[in-house]
């Protein structure tokens, strides 16, 4: 169970990216975080794993404070937290199993990961990862000879190799075309009925309504909207966010 | 317009002071091109292989008068001197013939008298093939005792053995070696060192703070101040410190490539994608690990180009610093130069030009295969 | 790596690799590691030959055992490390490489360190502004019947010597009066052709005497020895000069003397690389064309005179230009022509290299498309190619002018023109002051230009 409680954040250049931002998140729901470019999704995000410390409030999973967690304790935390991000974020002239396998480095011993020694067990793990997106074959190649659903795919196997409780998925398809959309959103949707709590940010609507159990709304850093995906139909989505909305379908389609 | 007249104007002005400046004379370029003739044709017949020489006296005897001797058998093969007629009365005159002696050489025909005195009869020179015609007196000196005539002799030197390889070759080769490790070793050095440095010098890595600016622009600027100096002005100094040999050569090669490999690496450092930092760090792992999988993985290809780019150069550079004393191939041909030994000079020249020449190859190739 | 069905017998494995390194791995069909075994063991193996010490042996034996027991563990399905044969090369190619360049860091010695920076810290680029005061008097040498007065007066400053005449080697007694007061005033010699000679110790140091409270002086010298050097008949009297000079402050700067030379010298050193890399550029275009691969390789003889100018270029570009300046220096003699010829030779063989390759990389597309709306030959070369290579011609032209400018600094060792010119005979004579002045004026000029030519490429690109 994710709490946050009246979490804000401000950057240094003065740039109010979340203000006093409430939600909670049951274990086993898929959350979907929907608003324009720059209302905070992002922000929102990597405030859970604290890849971005906030500046007020408090995040609480499983009642243990992740804002107050020590720098030991946050590594922890966070080998718990997996993420799928929008640029996939993977090392492109390293392999793809090299890339799968440093999902592991939370859990590995110090040491022997930085001369590149794995046990074999995480190795099966990775090739089992891989097998699960269906590109196992593809694990000798580099990261940048896959496609970009493929190299998503590989996003998602790296998230899994930290046999994560919650997987935070930053715009995933937001690179992809709307077929692939849906082939990665069916594997986070996958993971979700094994019991994984997935929070994910997206902007097209149709997508929200296929996917989410859930959703909350931002507007300029503000929680404007939470509620069930049935709730959110376009006219209320045109109430929330007024004529901009009709870029958003835009863009969608 | 008047911009653009004006940039006109500028760009003539200087060119005319640059022409002037530079005493630019074609004329002379070209009037004056034969004085190179030597040089160029020496540089082009490399010294590359000799045959060991042996010096053999040919002698054909020559009864003077006739009849007071046994004249000569007729020899149609081989070095051998042939004199116009096979024996003469005292002061006649007679054109004696060599043939298949060593080319283009000065000859000395000498009487070689019964009782062993010698005496020069003539000088001239061989040909392209190794003849030579000249005139020679019967000299009455030259009679024949007791049955015993005087002879014709020529010096004439035969190469014996096979070709091998010269001694300039043999310097040369082992001038190159030492050309190539000193490329090796500045190169190595400077790695080490500007690999560390270079993240200093890279803005996305340093540049936070006051303290972190401080550094970061202090490194740029050393990188480029230093980076203005040609290797060769920078192996002065260090000439001028350390003596002149191959050590301070390599010393200077080394602080120049520090700076330029450091310019490099600190902009592929700059280059790197983010994005797999936030990822590592999402996953738990700690900041050590964070670096060895998600930064060196995006650095490395281009770090090595760089190195072996700058090998490449270093080669290169190598061949020259030697000019001002900085020892390997450079140093061999200002010598040779400077002693006028233009076919010496030419051996290293085309030794520069293959090695060179194999480096830049062996360096593209490797270069396309790591990007 | 190998599985059961092509596995080999270990011991002609084994065997194999003993007789020729690799040739057990190729046997086990491991062609790649086969080839890096030879070719790195050959390698190894010719580095020690070359150098011939005992000790280095070592390592090719090293990595002959380790080849054999690879290729014997190859048979077995197993791959070895290459950690050891790697590092026993690097620790011979980096053993031997120390020894032969002759590392010796005892020679690096900080004082005489200190002895070249401190002149260092203070350029030899501007110096006091002065003005001068000078008189000189006339001495016969050697002496003839009735010499004329040794005395002078130029604007009430006196000077006159004692006797009239002298011999070389004899003394004489010079005094000068109506100078500045209390300073310091050089007094040297001057022959009749107007050599200049030292008369301080030696005949090597300036003799500097100071002036008294009333702006005389009086001193002794003797007639250097090589006053009658250069005379055409030694006995015969002729009149020579002693001068009294004094220099004082005038308040301010101007530039020295080498200072002026720094400034000529980077003059020089710009127009040089200015005018190679502009005449290389000429030379450069059309030859770029021959040696452009998609334009020549139409038949047999344009594709042979693609290969004759390639090879051609690959020959010059690795002549570096100071060799090249050797054999111009002899036909134009010195100065910055000759650094100009040699710069823009080989600039000519680098620029037609990289526009070549310019050539080689144009995109169709645009030719195609510049064609189909009905343009001319004229037309599409101007609207279809010439936008596509002129800015990475122009980029790289810039690019050769910022490596001209900085091999033009050292074009002048071999008497091509330039601050190099300068700077090597600065370092000859040890006037580090100056040449701590040109390495100054190289570093500003350098740094401006590169960014300079930094910004306008940016834009190019």
């Amino acid at each position: 169970m994710l709490r946050v409680e009246h979490l804000s954040k401000t950057y240094p250049n003065g740039t109010r990216a979340l203000t006093d931002v409430s939600f909670e998140v049951a274990d086993g729901e898929f959350l979907v975080v929907i608003g324009l470019s720059g209302s905070g999704k992002s922000t929102l995000l990597r405030c859970i794993n604290r890849l971005i410390d906030p500046t007020e409030g408090k995040i609480f999973w499983d009642n243990i404070d992740i804002t107050a967690a020590t720098p030991a304790d946050l590594r922890h935390i966070r080998r718990n937290i997996g993420m799928v991000f929008q640029q996939f974020n993977l090392v492109k002239r390293s392999s793809v199993m090299t890339n799968v396998l440093s999902g592991r480095l939370g859990y590995a011993n110090p040491w022997l990961s930085l001369l590149g020694i794995w046990p074999d067990e995480d190795k099966k793990r990775a090739i089992k990862a891989l097998e699960r997106v269906g590109i196992a074959d593809k694990a000798y190649n580099r990261a940048d000879a896959l496609s970009g659903g493929q190299q998503q795919r590989v996003g998602i196997a790296r998230a899994l190799m930290q046999e994560p409780k919650l997987i935070l998925a930053d715009e995933p398809v937001a690179s992809l075309d709307p077929v692939l959309s849906h082939s990665i959103l069916q594997y986070l949707e996958q993971l979700n009925k094994e019991g994984i709590t997935v929070i994910c940010s997206l902007h097209f609507l149709d997508l929200v309504h296929r996917y989410a159990t859930r959703v909350i709304a931002l507007k300029d850093g503000i929680k404007v909207f939470e509620g069930s995906a049935r709730e959110i139909d376009r006219a209320k989505f045109k109430e929330i966010y007024g004529e901009e909305a009709q870029e958003v379908r835009a863009t969608a389609l | 317009m008047t911009r653009n007249a004006l940039i006109i104007a500028g760009l003539v002005v200087v060119y005319l002071a640059s022409y002037r400046v530079t005493q630019i004379d074609f004329v002379k370029l070209i009037s004056e091109a034969p004085k190179a003739q030597t040089i160029v044709r020496a540089f082009l017949t490399p010294d590359l292989f000799v045959r060991d020489f042996e010096t053999t006296t040919i002698r054909v005897p020559f009864p003077i008068p006739c009849g007071s001797a046994p004249e000569a058998d007729i020899v149609s093969s081989g070095p051998r001197l042939v004199p116009s007629v096979k024996c003469a009365a005292e002061k006649d005159k007679f054109t004696l013939e060599g043939f298949s002696l060593a080319p283009n050489a000065d000859i000395v025909v000498r009487w070689h008298f019964p009782d062993d005195r010698v005496l020069t009869a003539a000088r001239t020179q061989t040909d392209d093939k190794g003849h030579f015609s000249v005139a020679v007196d019967a000299k009455p000196i030259a009679k024949s005792i007791n049955g015993v005539p005087s002879q014709l002799e020529v010096d004439t030197n035969t190469a014996v053995g096979g070709w091998k390889a010269s001694q300039s070759l043999k310097d040369v080769m082992q001038e190159i070696f030492v050309t190539i490790f000193m490329a090796l070793l500045s190169t190595s050095a400077a790695t080490i060192i500007a690999a560390p440095l270079s993240f200093l010098a890279a803005s996305n890595i340093t540049k936070r703070g006051v303290f972190g600016a401080a550094v970061y622009y202090v490194t740029r600027s050393f990188f480029n101040l230093i980076r203005s100096y040609d290797p060769l002005v920078m192996a002065t100094v260090f000439g001028f410190w350390l003596g002149f040999g191959t050590f301070p050569g390599v010393l200077a090669l080394t602080v120049v490539t520090i700076a330029s490999l450091g310019k490099l690496f600190s902009e592929a450092v700059e280059n790197i994608d983010t994005g797999p930092i936030e990822a590592l760090t999402a996953t738990g792992s700690n900041r050590l690990q964070t670096v060895i999988y998600s930064v060196i993985p995006q650095i490395v290809p281009d770090f090595v180009s760089y190195i072996i780019y700058h090998w490449d150069i270093n080669v290169r550079i190598s061949t020259i610093i030697g000019f001002v004393g900085g020892g390997g191939i450079g140093f061999y041909l200002s010598q040779r130069i400077n002693g006028f030994e233009y076919n010496k000079a030419g051996t290293a020249i085309w030794a520069i030009v293959i090695v060179v020449w194999a480096m830049d190859f062996l360096s593209a190739e490797v270069r396309k295969r790591l990007t | 790596m190998t599985d059961n069905t092509t596995r080999r017998s270990p011991f002609l494995s084994g065997l194999f690799s003993a007789i020729v390194p690799g040739a057990g791995q190729l046997y086990n069909g491991q062609r790649y590691r086969a080839t890096a075994i030879l070719v790195g063991a050959l390698v190894v193996l010719g580095m020690v030959v070359w150098y011939g010490e005992p000790f280095w042996y070592i390592s090719p034996v090293i990595i002959w055992l380790w080849n054999i027991w690879d290729a014997v563990s190859l048979s077995a399905g197993r791959t070895r490390s290459i950690l050891a044969p790697v590092l026993f090369s690097l620790l011979a190619t980096y053993g031997i490489g120390w020894q032969v360049v002759q590392i010796n860091f005892k020679s690096a010695s900080i004082e005489r360190a200190v002895q070249i920076v401190r002149p260092m810290l203070r350029p030899d680029f501007v110096t006091l502004r002065t003005e001068k005061n000078s008189i000189w008097v006339p001495v016969q040498v050697p002496c003839a019947p009735n010499p004329p007065k040794a005395e002078n007066e130029i604007n009430g400053i006196k000077a006159f010597a004692t006797p009239n005449c002298a011999s070389v080697g004899e003394t004489v007694i010079v005094s000068a009066s109506g100078l500045w007061p209390d300073t310091e005033t050089q007094v040297w010699w001057q022959t009749p052709i107007g050599d200049p000679k030292m008369l301080g110790e030696n005949e090597a140091a300036m003799l500097v005497i100071k002036t008294d409270s009333s702006g005389s002086l009086t001193t002794t010298i003797r007639v250097p020895s090589t006053a009658l050097a250069a005379a055409p008949d030694p006995t015969l009297p002729f009149q020579h000069r002693v001068y009294f000079e004094q220099f004082r402050p005038i308040g301010g700067f101007v530039i020295s003397s080498n200072g002026r030379y720094v400034l000529q010298g980077m003059t020089e050193t710009l127009a040089l690389a200015l005018m190679a890399t502009t005449l290389s550029i000429f030379l450069a275009i059309p030859i770029s064309f021959l040696a452009a691969r998609n334009l020549m390789s139409a038949n047999p003889l344009t594709f042979g005179i693609y290969v004759v100018v390639r090879t051609i270029l690959n020959i010059v570009r690795s002549i570096e230009p100071l060799i090249v300046a050797i054999i111009f220096v002899v036909i134009v003699g010195l100065g910055p022509f000759a650094g100009v010829i040699a710069l823009a030779i080989h600039s000519v063989a680098a620029l037609a290299k990289l526009y070549s390759e310019v050539i080689e990389g144009i995109d169709p597309g645009p030719i195609e498309a510049v064609r189909a709306t009905g343009a001319t030959w004229v037309q599409t070369v101007r609207y279809g190619v010439v936008p596509q290579i002129v800015p990475p011609f122009t980029a790289f032209t810039i690019y050769r002018w910022d490596i001209n400018v900085r091999s033009s600094t050292i074009i002048g060792f071999v008497g091509g023109g330039g601050i190099g010119f300068f700077l090597i005979q600065w370092i000859q004579i040890n006037d580090l002051r100056a040449v701590s002045a040109a390495f100054i004026a190289i570093a500003v000029v350098v740094i401006v230009l590169d960014t300079i030519s930094a910004k306008v490429r940016e834009r190019l690109v």
